[in-house]
C-alpha cells in the first residue's frame, strides 16, 4: 500500500502547476474545434448571457458576500420543514447554498452545499459545513445519486428561460428517481412592492467601512457621490417569476414533475420529483 | 472535504464519460476531525456510496485496506473504522485528477473548486 502523502505545505498550493496541467489536457486541435463551434450560431448569444450573469450576479456576490451573509440567518419555514421532514441518513445537496444558512438545519442528514461564489463558500467552510465551488448548470456529481436537493433563491438569477430550465434539469439529473427538490424563486406578485417588468436589477447597499477592503474598492468604478458616502451600491439581476411560470419550466423537463406548488413571503416555490 | 463528498463527485468536463469516477486524490493534506459515532447513519451512508470507489480511494491514500466488495455483515469494529474514514478525515488541500481526461480539480483550504473553463462545459 502506498503511504499517504500527508504533509504540511503553504496554502499557496502550486497554483501555476495546476493551471499548466489544465491547459495541457485539452490538446490544441480540440481547442480549435471548440472555438470554431463557438463562432457559429447560438453560442455568441450564450456568452452575452453569461457575461450578464457574471457582471450582475457572480461578481456582485463575490463583492457583497460578508455583508450578504450577515443578513441571511433566519430560515424560511417551508424550507425548514422540507429539510426537517427528511429521514435520518439521507444524502442531499443545496445548490446555490450562499452562506450555508440551510446546511446545518437537519443534523441527521448529510448535505453538500455548492455555490458559484467562492467567497460565500469560504463562509460555509468557516462555519464547518461541507461545501464546494460549482456551477449550477454543470454540477460535478454522479447522476441518480442524491436523496434530496434544495435550490433556494437561485434560479431567478439566470437570464433566459432556457438557462433557468437547464439549471433545474441539472439538479434533477443528479437526484435518484422518486426523490425531490424544493425550488424557491422570487415572485413578480409581491405584497410589499410592485414591479413594472419581470427582468430587473435590484440594488444592494454595503456599508463601505465595515465590509469592503481596499482590493474590492478598487475593483469597482465609484461615482463621486459613492466615494463620499459610506454606502456602496451594487446591482443584482433577478427574473421575477409570475404565477405558474416555475411549474411550467418543470413541466418542460422530461425527467421531472411538479408534486407541490405554493407561494410564501414574496416567493413562488415548487417541489419537483425526479421521474 | 470528507470522503463521502468525494464519493459523490464525478468529472463533468463535456464529453468525458469514461473513467470519470472516482477522481484520483493527489498531493493531499489531511486533518483529523472528531465526529459522534452513529452506526445507523454510517450504514445508511454505505448504502448510498459506491463501495468500490471508496475502497480504491482509501487504499490509494494509504488510509485503509477495505475488502473489494462491501461485506454483508459489518462488524462493530468495521463500522467504527468506516465512521472514521467517512466523517473524521477532512481533506484540506490537494487536487483531484480525472482518470478519463486528466482534468485537475484543486482543493484549497478544504474547498474543492469544481468550476470548468468555458470551453470545457
Ligand atoms: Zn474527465
Amino acid at each position: 500500500m502506498e503511504k499517504a502523502n500527508i504533509k504540511r505545505k503553504s496554502s499557496e498550493i502550486e497554483e501555476e502547476e495546476i493551471k499548466e496541467n489544465v491547459n495541457k489536457k485539452i490538446d490544441t486541435t480540440e481547442k480549435e474545434k471548440i472555438n470554431d463551434e463557438n463562432k457559429i450560431g447560438k453560442s455568441q448569444e450564450i456568452s452575452e448571457e453569461e457575461k450578464k450573469e457574471e457582471h450582475f450576479v457572480h461578481d456582485v456576490y463575490e463583492a457583497i458576500a460578508p455583508h450578504f451573509s450577515d443578513t441571511r440567518y433566519k430560515p424560511w419555514p417551508v424550507v425548514d420543514k422540507f429539510l426537517n421532514d427528511l429521514q435520518p441518513g439521507l444524502i442531499g445537496i443545496d445548490v446555490g447554498c450562499g452562506n450555508g444558512k440551510y446546511l446545518g438545519i437537519n443534523k441527521n442528514v448529510y448535505i453538500i452545499g455548492s455555490d458559484r461564489c467562492s467567497n460565500l463558500i469560504k463562509i460555509c467552510k468557516e462555519r464547518g459545513y461541507e461545501s464546494l465551488v460549482a456551477d449550477n448548470l454543470s454540477l460535478p456529481y454522479r447522476s441518480d445519486s442524491f436523496d434530496f436537493a434544495i435550490s433556494i433563491a437561485v434560479i431567478h438569477h439566470f437570464t433566459t428561460p432556457e438557462r433557468r430550465r437547464e439549471a433545474i434539469e441539472e439538479i434533477l439529473r443528479v437526484l435518484k428517481k422518486g426523490c425531490k427538490v424544493l425550488i424557491f424563486v422570487w415572485a413578480f406578485e409581491q405584497d410589499r412592492k410592485k414591479y413594472d417588468e419581470q427582468d430587473v436589477l435590484i440594488p444592494w447597499h454595503i456599508p463601505k467601512k465595515k465590509y469592503l477592503n481596499k482590493k474590492s474598492l478598487n475593483k469597482k468604478d465609484y461615482t463621486e457621490s459613492e466615494k463620499s458616502e459610506h454606502l456602496v451600491k451594487y446591482e443584482r439581476y433577478y427574473h421575477l417569476f409570475k404565477k405558474g411560470e416555475l411549474d411550467d419550466l418543470v413541466d418542460q423537463i422530461k425527467i421531472g414533475k411538479v408534486v407541490e406548488t405554493g407561494y410564501d413571503r414574496d416567493n413562488w416555490y415548487v417541489i419537483a420529483e425526479r421521474i | 472535504m470528507r470522503l463521502i463528498t468525494h464519493n459523490m463527485l464525478q468529472c463533468h468536463v463535456k464529453g468525458c464519460t469514461k473513467d470519470n469516477f472516482p477522481l484520483k486524490l493527489e498531493e493531499i493534506e489531511i486533518e483529523e476531525l472528531e465526529a459522534e459515532f452513529n452506526a445507523d447513519f454510517i450504514k445508511s451512508m454505505l448504502n448510498r456510496l459506491d463501495w468500490k470507489a471508496l475502497a480504491q480511494t482509501t487504499f490509494s491514500l494509504g488510509i485503509a485496506q477495505l475488502p473489494e466488495e462491501m461485506p454483508e455483515e459489518l462488524s462493530d469494529e468495521m463500522l467504527e473504522q468506516l465512521h472514521h474514514i467517512l466523517l473524521e478525515i477532512d481533506i484540506t488541500s490537494g487536487r483531484m485528477v480525472c482518470q478519463g481526461c486528466n482534468h485537475v480539480y484543486p482543493i484549497r483550504n478544504g474547498i474543492p473548486n469544481m468550476l470548468l473553463t468555458e470551453s470545457e462545459v
